[in-house]
């Protein structure tokens, strides 16, 4: 079991990540933008994934930003992308080290799978 | 000196008129009182006289006194008595039978202890050389004037990569003058915008290599104009009358349409961001429908997600090949066999699929039908055609008549001794079925073959005259 943030903007999208995640046998902690995901990683609060939606609240690169900022609290936070929207080369240079991309929509198997590859390493 | 002066030799053994004569140029030899006392060949055939015509006239009178120049005048009458020698001396004159000339007259005086001297002319007919010129210097100022009423701003360069022109535009949007710019180097000129390194690595180009520049985009605050995208396009121009070459290089403004675009890319991002996440809810939401049913429904429920996938992946790859425009079928074809092999095979699989298109268009209403087609037929393979999990998929689009073929076809164990009612792959086939009547084609008749499944269909063409 582990813990993961959720950063999503869409309350339906952000609820049901949450249900399948919890249905994985996770943890889940919840934020809508990168200042709230932010407040929670900078607490003292144990958080073993963070599965950011790349696209957040009017900013196109909000989850690529995010993700700079929270392996700077967190080094070896490791992150999942998510975004429905086509990720170029110039997107794919800002991921973090030990990070993988889903494209939405996915699905309950491919989330579950990106999650092992994430939390074994 | 007289005329059997020149016809002695001279130390070197050559006489003086051997010479003469052997001179390309006009030469005569006048007297002190400018009667002509020698001329050579080249002089008869420039001016079309003769020597008995010639010889012994005084240079005014000579052919109905076409040679009574005021400028002649002023040389020989003026000038000579004065000094030893002249060089470069311009004549230009109405000549009755050779028309109108450009001469160079160089004139030396020739004095002889005990004699009268002589007056030595050499006369060089530039009449050619002076109408290329001028005929140059009047082109060079109509490509100044068309240079003027040029909007983008432009400047000319010379061979050093100094200004020598600046168009008006160029001048008013960076309020500078014309005297600012002549001279000096692009990369010198106001804030050194332009001072690049890459840009000036190009331009160095353009001149010996003929290399034109296209589409050097720069982007900068530039004093009263603001934050700017440029586009640079350079290339060598030649000016009629000389071998010199120049360089033109233009730039143009292209903030608006860089605005533009952008806006374009936000708008394209925002829809798309809604259409995903409301494509995310609804796979979402049938995967929950999925877990609580039995499970032959559940495998309906995980198809129509696998279906609702494959929309969202189309609509990724018709973004990515149209821009709004046509789409190239066999690119689409290609991406939709790199996204299936991507989600349904993985890179260590046996199973190839391979694309073979002519050059077609689709328009991007009729492309998500089509896509979807495509990736039923070739789904259906994967899933079924192969037990062993080796073989290859081939997909391919050809004009036939004012019809396209989509053949289909793969190596596997085919349908041979099997009856498709009631086969899983029954369901898929009866997508393809809706997918060809909304493109309005038909399915054709499979040619029996030994191994594998065939499956091919007629549409009518998927764009008009989208043939290339």
């Amino acid at each position: 079991m582990a813990v993961i943030l959720i950063v999503e903007d869409d309350v339906f999208i952000r609820d049901l990540a949450e249900l399948i995640i919890q249905e994985a046998g996770h943890e889940t902690l919840l934020a809508s933008d990168v200042a709230e995901a932010l407040l929670i990683l900078n607490t003292p609060q144990t958080i073993d994934l963070l599965f950011t939606d790349i696209y957040l609240k009017k900013l196109v690169n909000g989850g690529l930003e995010l993700a700079q900022h929270a392996i700077k609290i967190r080094p070896s936070l490791p992150v999942l992308y998510t975004t429905g929207n086509i990720i170029s080369e110039d997107m794919k240079k800002l991921f973090v080290k030990f990070s993988k991309f889903l494209s939405k929509p996915y699905t309950l198997l491919q989330l579950r799978e990106s999650f092992q590859v994430l939390l074994k390493n | 000196m007289s005329e059997s002066r020149l016809s002695e030799p001279t130390d070197a053994g050559i006489s003086a008129s051997e010479i003469m004569e052997t001179v390309p140029g006009a030469l005569i030899i006048l007297d002190i009182n400018l009667n002509i006392k020698f001329a050579n060949r080249a002089f008869y055939q420039t001016f079309r006289t003769c020597s008995s015509e010639t010889e012994g006239c005084h240079i005014y009178e000579l052919g109905n006194r076409q040679w009574d120049i005021p400028a002649l005048r002023t040389l020989l009458e003026n000038v000579i008595p004065n000094r030893k020698s002249v060089e470069g001396f311009e004549v230009e004159h109405d000549f009755p039978f050779i028309g109108h000339r450009t001469m160079l007259v160089n004139a030396r005086k020739i004095v002889r202890r005990g004699q009268h001297g002589s007056i030595l002319l050499a006369i060089d007919d530039v009449s050619e050389e002076r109408a290329a010129r001028d005929d140059s210097k009047r082109a060079w100022q109509l490509t100044q004037s068309i240079v003027d009423t040029i909007r983008d701003p432009l400047v000319v360069l010379d061979a050093d990569m100094t200004i020598v022109k600046s168009n008006r535009a160029f001048l008013t949007i960076f309020a500078i003058s014309e005297a600012e710019t002549r001279g000096r180097r692009v990369s010198e000129l106001g804030q050194h915008q332009w001072d690049v390194p890459a840009l000036r690595e190009l331009m160095e180009r353009v001149l010996p290599e003929n290399k034109p520049i296209e589409s050097f985009e720069i982007e900068d605050n530039f004093p009263g104009l603001g934050r700017r995208v440029f586009n640079l396009n350079a290339r060598k121009i030649s000016q009629p009358g000389n071998h010199s070459h120049r360089m033109l290089l233009v730039f143009e403004d292209i903030t608006d349409r860089k605005q533009r675009e952008q806006d374009v890319q936000c708008l394209t991002n925002e829809i798309s961001h809604r259409i995903k996440n409301n494509l995310q809810l609804i796979v979402g939401l049938i995967n929950f429908e999925a877990r609580s049913t039995d499970q032959p429904n559940a495998q309906g429920y995980r198809a129509m997600q696998a279906r609702i996938m494959a929309i969202a992946q189309l609509y990724d790859l018709i973004s990515q090949s149209s821009r709004g425009g046509a789409i190239s079928v066999g690119s689409y074809l290609g991406e939709i066999a790199k996204t299936i092999s991507a989600s349904l095979l993985g890179e260590s699989s046996n199973i190839k699929i391979e694309v073979d298109s002519e050059r077609l268009d689709i328009d991007p209403d009729r492309a998500v039908p089509f896509g979807l087609l495509v990736n039923e037929l070739a789904t259906n393979a994967i899933k079924h055609a192969f037990p062993n999990g080796v073989g290859s998929i081939h997909l391919r689009v050809e004009q036939v008549d004012r019809q396209i073929e989509l053949t289909v076809t793969d190596d596997g164990i085919g349908m041979r001794g099997r009856n498709p009612i009631g086969l899983p792959e029954k369901r898929g086939f009866d997508y393809v079925t809706i997918f060809v009547r909304q493109l309005g084609g038909v399915i054709l008749p499979s040619r029996p073959a030994p191994t594998g499944t065939t499956v091919r269909i007629s549409l009518p063409l998927l764009m008009e005259g989208s043939t290339n």
